[in-house]
């Protein structure tokens, strides 16, 4: 007894539960779904995405609450703005996406208990893994990200793309983080022991282990852009996208590129900041060839989801000269802009196709002609979507590139931002294709089209009327985001700029 | 050299090429069993190269969760699928040199990397500094323990969650449908039944 209380008593002055709370709350509603599912035998399972629901939403108050206060705290976390922010946009992914998976299941007559486990576990590895400072927690959080969108990917495991999408994720993520945790195993050498990132950098002498740190790094870059799907890493991206369930790959687009960003980010600033200029040069490089290549294929696709995973490779690109130009002044401000519009943009542009392809069962763009006829509130809210991602003012995309692109521009990174302008204006071309396939008149639908009905679903049209109004409250919720949010844009900057450490 | 140190040598030169029979063993066997045999003499040489450089922790875990359970559950597999035929090795393309080459500059690499970094570390600095650490007389596991709960609390209690949905996950993929083609039609009795005087526009 007296050992318990004197172990508290440690626990207590080590660790300030408070500053881990949202993620608490996380993990008591993941166990909660898993007792509840067990005790109700697979029955009533709309109630564990309202636990799910709940516990995020819970989660944001306190984090919320936390922005306002920032508590400081040593060793396992450090409660900076750049942290919290990332967690909130991680909350933000969760939320939507989880509005929009409800039906899916449901329709697919498969288990449904699994799936909302799944997507606390990724968001709750996500959340770790933005506040994490120490080498093992990163790891340790970022195999949780990794292996959750792995099941979640692998979920319909009736189908034959589900299947091949989850092993070339796994596959491909193992051979990322291990190589990944070479990297980390080298500056744990060098700096005698330290795996705390700031005692790293104290032990470190940088001038006698010169070419041991940038072996280091090249791995470590090697792991993180296999996550973040910059160009020569990106092989996965297409091939898991388009087999994977829509919902899921709404999710894991954005959920494990925020947490990706976060993480190279931290590592990359903290760690190695006397190599800046190689390591700039090296990222610049990559982020040209992700935009130039992403845009590029795009435009040759003949399926939704493998265009959206080209276009999505090519906004990393973008990204990564929000990374690049941070300055003292700024700190972050234009890459964490971007990177919450751009889950606005990208989630809501998921959240159109996935009752197309549930009501008429296919993928291709093709089939999307004439959408207008049919179903004009979809075909709007998806216009507005695609333009926010391709950048036409007056929608928030534009903004988040114009300030992206012109914080570039002052830092001096002339060649990033011009091919990036042109970039833009190639991806341009490839969403006004489809908008102008959907906008179209045509005389001879497409034999798809012909049998579209807004109220068909497959299952009872109950379910569909009640299950419809979630994905498209996720539909409403993100075309206002995206396009309101330009409006916005001051506020938003205004509390991304004090992010530099 | 002393004798500890001429003991230490010796069970050394023993456990080496124990791992490096094995491995060859591992890859060059047509029979799988033999191979995944091997590879069990491979984990087992790994611990006892532990116990030797005095990590006495590492080593039982390495016993206990690779020999014992990583190994078992390989050979397992391996029994139960069928013994495939040897398949004939002769033709060796392009592929086999470029990978032989790649691997040769590799295996060189780290053999001029290894012998750089033992003549810094046997420097007479280095060496006094390590002996003034005292590793000798510290009890491993109970380091290990404290520094588990206290400073490593997070990834510890993450690594049990991590555990959870990889158990959850992989049993998703295996198990029998036909309870979720039950569950499926319930539902669809339960909802036809009672949602009609809901209000349809609400999640809740």
């Amino acid at each position: 007894m007296n050992d318990i209380n004197s172990f508290l008593s440690r626990l207590n002055s080590t660790i300030n539960f408070s500053t881990i709370l949202p993620e608490i709350i996380l993990i008591v509603g993941l166990i909660t779904i898993v007792i509840t599912d067990l005790v109700n035998k697979g029955k009533n399972a709309i109630f564990l995405y309202k636990i799910f629901l709940i516990s995020t939403l819970v989660s944001m108050g306190i984090l919320f609450y936390q922005l306002i206060s920032v508590i400081a705290f040593e060793d396992l976390y450090t409660n900076n703005i750049f942290n919290n922010l990332f967690r909130f946009f991680i909350l933000i992914c969760s939320f939507i996406s989880v509005l929009l998976s409800v039906d899916y299941v449901l329709c697919s007559k498969i288990s449904l208990a699994e799936f909302p486990l799944f997507k606390i576990s990724a968001g709750l590895g996500g959340m770790i893994l933005s506040c994490a400072t120490n080498l093992i927690t990163i790891y340790v959080s970022l195999e949780f990200l990794a292996l959750s969108s792995c099941f979640l990917s692998g979920y319909t495991k009736r189908d034959i793309r589900s299947n091949e999408a989850s092993m070339k994720f796994l596959l491909m993520s193992g051979a990322s983080s291990s190589s990944l945790l070479y990297g980390f195993s080298l500056l744990y050498g060098f700096s005698d022991g330290q795996v705390q990132l700031d005692n790293i950098i104290d032990k470190i002498s940088f001038s006698q282990y010169l070419p041991i740190i940038c072996i280091s790094a090249a791995f470590i870059l090697a792991g993180t852009a296999f996550k973040l799907s910059l160009f020569p890493f990106h092989q996965w991206t297409p091939d898991v996208y388009e087999g994977s369930p829509t919902r899921v790959v709404a999710f894991f687009s954005v959920t494990s590129k925020v947490a990706a960003l976060s993480l190279f980010t931290r590592l990359f600033r903290l760690i190695f900041p006397y190599l800046s200029n190689e390591w700039h040069i090296v990222v610049e490089l990559l982020a040209i060839s992700s935009m130039i290549l992403g845009n590029l294929i795009a435009v040759t696709q003949r399926s939704f989801k493998r265009m959206l995973a080209y276009s999505s490779i090519s906004q990393i690109g973008y990204v990564m000269i929000g990374i690049l130009a941070a300055d003292l002044e700024n700190g972050y401000a234009s890459m964490l802009t971007y990177t919450f519009i751009y889950i606005f943009m990208n989630l809501g542009t998921f959240a159109r196709i996935t009752p197309f392809s549930l009501r008429t069962g296919t993928n291709n763009i093709r089939d999307y002609a004439g959408l207008y006829m049919k179903d004009p509130v979809l075909t709007f809210s998806l216009v507005l979507c695609l333009l926010s991602l391709g950048g036409i003012p007056p929608l928030s995309g534009f903004f988040g590139k114009h300030y992206l692109f012109w914080h570039g521009w002052k830092a001096g990174l002339y060649i990033s931002v011009t091919v990036a302008l042109v970039t833009s204006v190639i991806s341009i071309y490839y969403y006004l294709k489809i908008i102008k396939l959907m906008l179209t008149k045509t005389t001879n639908l497409v034999d798809t089209l012909k049998t579209y009905e807004k109220q068909k679903s497959l299952v009872s049209s109950v379910i569909s009327t009640k299950l419809k109004s979630s994905v498209e409250m996720a539909m409403i919720l993100c075309a206002l985001a995206s396009t309101l949010s330009g409006l916005f844009m001051d506020p938003i900057i205004k509390i991304t700029r004090n992010t530099f450490f | 050299m002393n004798l500890s140190e001429l003991i230490h040598e010796f069970i050394l030169a023993l456990i080496e090429p124990g791992i490096l029979v094995g491995s060859i063993g591992t890859v060059s066997f047509i029979n799988t069993a033999n191979s995944a045999f091997s590879l069990g003499l491979v984990f087992t040489c790994i611990s006892l190269l532990y116990f030797a450089l005095n990590a006495d922790f590492i080593a039982a875990a390495q016993l206990l969760v690779y020999v014992g359970a990583i190994n078992v559950l390989i050979v397992f597999a391996v029994m139960i699928t069928d013994q495939s035929v040897s398949s004939d090795s002769e033709k060796r393309g392009i592929g086999y040199f470029t990978a032989l080459g790649a691997c040769s500059i590799l295996f060189l690499t780290i053999v001029c990397i290894f012998h750089k970094i033992n003549d810094f570390y046997s420097s007479s600095i280095h060496q006094s500094e390590y002996l003034k650490l005292n590793l000798f007389e510290q009890n491993d596991v109970q380091n290990i323990g404290y520094q588990l709960l206290n400073k490593f609390l997070v990834p510890f209690e993450l690594a049990s969650l991590l555990l959870l949905v990889a158990l959850v996950g992989a049993i998703n993929p295996a198990r029998d449908e036909d309870e979720g083609k039950d569950i499926a039609e319930n539902q669809k009795k339960s909802f036809v039944s009672s949602t009609s005087p809901r209000d349809k526009s609400s999640f809740f």
